[in-house]
């Protein structure tokens, strides 16, 4: 944070409309202070008082049994529900016989044939022994299951929104609804959008997929609408002049050469689908996310590795090998590999007719107890090495008393509700205006209402303490790499690995260090989200023309005086922008962390997943979760824009 | 400006063509005499084409030259109604473009028209012999024979072989060869050129203005071609049309313009144009009238350029004679009408 600050001081100074801004930026902060000790001198105002809670959660629990029970009679189910329902798990069921049809060998070999094609030979060579490596751990089955509800939801998301996308791009008004319906689902934390499902269709694959669609929907409605509107102009021309109809030159010239475009979109659903794996298994997702998650509940940390080492295998996979169709040259072409493919095809087929499709069990081999054995290691060692008050427990301790427990009583008690709310309102009036204020105001008295203020605000902290860390290491590690194009390529396939892997897996190795508790969600988190942070800070810095680093260089600035005062304010609506991506993806994941003992408002919502009576207050829960991530997404995009040059005229 | 011939192919008449929101406005100022900037300034429209009426006969070569900005881009897609002109006629084969539906048009451009573009536009996804036989598809075509077709016309623009290539990885003329070819394809009877040479290396653009000469020698189809590139006017054109501001300034042959510009508009560009090398001897001579020809005058045939001609008229004060195919004399130059029309050119 206080590089930002530091970025937006400065950036101040060199505008001639700093004075206002100024001026602006400490009444907001005196009428801060003034609120606190105004709401503090009285003691009447702590916590949001229980008894203005609304009781929203009876109503749900209410709806919900109504559903339960109505649910083989009511023509909302029979009509249209449970025929939506059985053919979506008619889809599944049938994708994962087909899939387990085939022989086991062909899999490895199939993905070893594609990589070489698209990404050489070392790449293919991987391929093969990675996905050789889940059937030897014995995860071939739960794989299937996994990969079959992957491929119905990236199937389903491409019925959707490749439509969709084309809706948006023909039509303003339908592109008015669909982008910013689209921000919003993205900037949700895909937890919350199990909730409702679960209330409609009870626990299952089939909502499972739907809130799995929901939250991967977006890229690829978004990317053939961009796919679209690149098209250049004159090719449609040239289709025009030939007297094509306008189906004709969607058909023939824009899709085709939208196409690329169509595949990144596709890309990143399958990217954010993959993500979803676990979170889903809450539902009754099965497959490897079920392991996953049955396997950290008993804390084995083994087996939950090991999962989380076939899920990360199959979601590289599935990158790689997406990415390599949407950046295929159409003259591509090599006669050999083409021959391997029909050779693998016909084994493939053959192989199923024999029957081969069980994984050999001799081949088995277990990482797990050593993995146990490492973790037993860690945690008798690593802990407090030596008694010394060294080692990642003490730290965990440290943090835990002296950051989040300190903050999280700062915000949920010992800063009145009121001041609370009051510091939210001039927040948003500062940073854009009365609108924002009041959508603030309104959400945070929502929070309260729904009974969610202390769980709401202990997320906060978390995602505080979080956010300070991923920017304290983060930014700098951008400043470094935007100066040192070496250091940007060696980092580069270490940060795209971590935004690969789904978030959920990499609780796990944080777990075998730190235990269940706030810290592991907050440490996950960070490694979660520095490499945006890094690659957001990157990209700003990078985004200041050459010229204006001479012209710096020319007047004898030093290299520290031209990052301060010409680079840092000229990035800092960038800075802004990473900030915002930081939260948001910090936000999903302490709530995800909330099943590790993080608590807060995750920990609310997954209780409502799996108790049935408690799906109210997991109803509330997951509206508070939105409700916070809304305010810090506006909140902190304002403040971006606001850090924008004014544009030239 | 000129009378419509019985035989034009193309008609355009009373051509506007506003962008923005005052169309009518923007008008009226035009009329009154105001330039684009004034009334971009009090309208915010753009008066891109001004009060056009031209037409081109069947087989004729019409160059619209006009520097960047004149509107001869905006024209040309009024003409081949790929934006509709805001008020106007266009005829093309009879046909009333501007009052024609949908399905009309697009029949129209199936048979009847076909362009090629500046910066080729051609279709980056589909092999040259795709783009080539994309027309035939959109009509319905079976595949095999639009592939043939297509390359049969790769054969005519001099690209046997490369038909199973990308676009994308041939050079910008064989490129523009490829567009060419695809508008071939549909055997139109109007072609549209839209500064099809202007992204081109000059060597690569001469061989190309050469082939496009020597293809309509065989084809005669209708040509309106757009250029900011005066010598490349004068090289292609029948008739060219001088077009500054959005409206036309001058409309004539070569060899009228070059001898009587307009305006000093016109003239700036005629200064610097290659008057000996453009013009020939038949536009400069004058006719027999029964002039007895002295057997040592030298001969020239008609379509000899003035500078070939020069020397003989150098080198004495008679005459040259200029002799058609079958070296019959048709008419005489005279040394002082090309010393007039070079000095013209040259003040």
């Amino acid at each position: 944070m206080t590089v930002v600050e530091e970025a937006r001081r400065t950036a101040n100074g060199l505008r001639t409309a700093s004075d206002s801004r100024l001026a602006r930026f400490i009444l907001a902060i005196g009428t801060i202070v003034v609120l606190i000790l105004v709401f503090r001198l009285s003691t009447n105002f702590g916590v949001f008082p229980e008894s203005w809670d609304v009781g929203l959660a009876d109503p749900i629990d209410r709806a919900r049994r109504w559903l339960i029970s109505n649910q083989t009679s009511h023509w909302l189910y029979t009509v249209f529900l449970n025929p939506i329902t059985d053919a979506i798990d008619w889809g599944i069921r049938r994708l994962e016989s087909i899939l387990k049809w085939f022989p086991w060998y062909s899999y490895p070999s199939i993905t070893g044939v594609g990589l070489w094609w698209t990404r050489g030979r070392v790449a293919g060579v991987l391929g093969l022994a990675s996905v050789s490596l889940i059937g030897i751990i014995d995860l071939w089955e739960e794989s299937f299951a996994t990969l079959a509800l992957m491929g119905v939801s990236v199937l389903i998301s491409m019925i959707i929104g490749i439509p969709l996308g084309i809706a948006a791009w023909r039509s303003d008004a339908v592109a008015k609804v669909v982008r910013p319906t689209l921000d919003a689902m993205q900037t949700m934390p895909g937890f919350v959008y199990l909730i409702p499902f679960v209330l409609l269709f009870g626990v299952g694959r089939v909502p499972a997929l739907i809130s799995t669609v929901i939250f991967a929907l977006a890229p690829v409605v978004r990317l053939t609408e961009v796919g679209l509107r690149t098209v250049p102009q004159v090719t449609v021309e040239a289709s025009e002049m030939f007297g094509a109809t306008e189906r004709q030159t969607l058909r023939l010239v824009r899709l085709p050469q939208a196409r690329p475009a169509i595949f990144a979109g596709m890309n990143q659903t399958t990217m954010l689908a993959m993500s979803m794996v676990v979170i889903a298994a809450f539902i009754g997702a099965g497959g490897l996310g079920q392991v996953v998650l049955r396997a950290m509940q008993s804390i084995e940390v083994g087996k939950a590795s090991e999962a989380g080492i076939a899920i990360v295998i199959m979601a590289i996979i599935l990158d790689r090998f997406s990415t390599g169709i949407a950046t295929a040259d159409p003259g591509h072409d090599a006669l050999a590999l083409r021959w391997l493919a029909v050779a693998v095809t016909v084994v493939a087929v053959v192989g199923g007719l024999l029957g081969h499709n069980e994984f050999p069990e001799s081949l088995n081999w277990q990482f797990a107890p050593y993995v146990d054995d490492a973790t037993d290691w860690a945690r008798d060692n690593l802990y407090d090495i030596g008694g010394s008050g060294i080692g990642t427990g003490p730290f965990s301790d440290f943090v835990t008393l002296r950051f989040v427990t300190p903050l999280r009583e700062l915000l949920s008690s010992d800063i009145p509700w009121p001041a609370m709310i009051g510091i939210g309102v001039v927040l948003g009036l500062w940073a854009r205006g009365i609108r924002l204020a009041v959508g603030i105001g309104a959400a945070l008295f929502a929070i309260g209402f729904l009974g969610m203020w202390a769980l709401s605000m202990d997320t906060l902290a978390q995602t505080i303490v979080a956010v300070a860390i991923t920017l304290i290491i983060g930014v700098p590690v951008g400043i470094m790499t935007s100066h040192n194009d070496l250091l940007r390529t060696a980092l580069k396939p270490v940060l795209d690995f971590f935004q690969t892997i789904p978030s959920f897996v990499l609780l796990v190795p944080v777990i075998t260090l730190f235990h269940v508790g706030r810290i592991p969600g907050i440490i996950a988190s960070v490694i979660y989200t520095l490499p945006a942070a890094v690659h957001y800070t990157d990209l700003g810095l990078r985004r200041v023309p050459a010229e204006v680093h001479e012209a710096a260089e020319s007047f004898g600035a030093t290299r520290s005086q031209r990052l301060r005062r010409v680079e840092l304010p000229l990035a800092a609506p960038e800075l802004m922008v990473a900030v915002n991506q930081v939260i948001m993806l910090i936000l999903a994941m302490v709530v995800i962390a909330g099943l590790v003992g993080g608590g807060g408002l995750g920990l609310e919502a997954v209780r409502g997943l799996r108790r049935s009576d408690a799906v109210g207050r997991g109803f509330e829960a997951g509206i508070a979760i939105v409700l916070l991530a809304s305010i810090l997404d506006r909140l902190t995009r304002a403040i971006a824009d606001r850090l924008r040059p004014p544009a030239a005229v | 400006m000129d009378t419509a011939s019985e035989t034009a192919q193309v008609r355009v008449e009373g051509v506007w063509k506003v962008f923005g929101r005052k169309p009518g406005e923007a008008r009226e100022m035009a009329e009154a005499g105001a330039t684009r900037e004034e009334i971009q300034t009090a309208t915010g429209s753009v008066v891109a084409v001004r009060d056009v009426t031209f037409h081109v006969d069947a087989g004729e070569t019409f160059v619209v030259m006009g520097l960047s900005g004149s509107g001869k881009s905006t024209l040309i897609r009024c003409v081949s109604h790929l934006v509709a002109p805001t008020e106007g006629r266009v005829e093309l084969c009879g046909t009333e473009l501007t009052r024609a539906d949908h399905a009309t048009l697009r029949n129209l451009r199936r048979q009847k028209m076909a362009m090629v573009f500046q910066h080729f536009g051609l279709f980056p996804h589909r092999k040259v012999v795709d783009n080539v036989a994309y027309g035939l598809e959109v009509q319905g075509m079976d595949r095999q024979d639009r592939q043939d077709r297509a390359r049969e016309l790769l054969d005519t623009v001099g690209l046997e072989g490369w038909g199973d290539h990308y676009p994308q990885q041939l050079s910008g003329g064989m490129q523009q060869r490829v567009g060419l070819a695809r508008a071939l394809a549909v055997d139109p009877e109007v072609l549209f050129f839209d500064e099809p040479f202007s992204a081109l290396d000059p060597l690569i653009r001469r061989d190309m203005q050469d082939e496009l000469i020597d293809l309509q020698m065989k084809l005669q189809r209708t040509l309106v071609f757009i250029t900011h590139d005066f010598a490349e006017a004068l090289k292609l054109a029948d008739r060219i049309a001088i077009m500054n501001d959005g409206a036309f300034v001058q409309v004539g042959t070569p060899v009228e313009i070059l001898t009587s510009p307009a305006d000093d508009y016109v003239r700036a560009f005629t200064q610097d144009a290659p008057v000996a090398k453009v013009l020939q001897a038949c536009s400069l001579m004058r006719p027999l009238d029964g002039t007895d020809i002295d057997p040592g005058w030298p001969q020239v045939s008609s379509t000899t350029p003035l500078e070939t001609a020069l020397p003989h008229l150098l080198g004495s004060t008679s005459p040259v004679v200029v002799c058609d195919e079958d070296s019959t004399p048709v008419g005489l130059l005279h040394g002082d009408d090309v010393a007039g029309v070079i000095s013209e050119n040259r003040p």
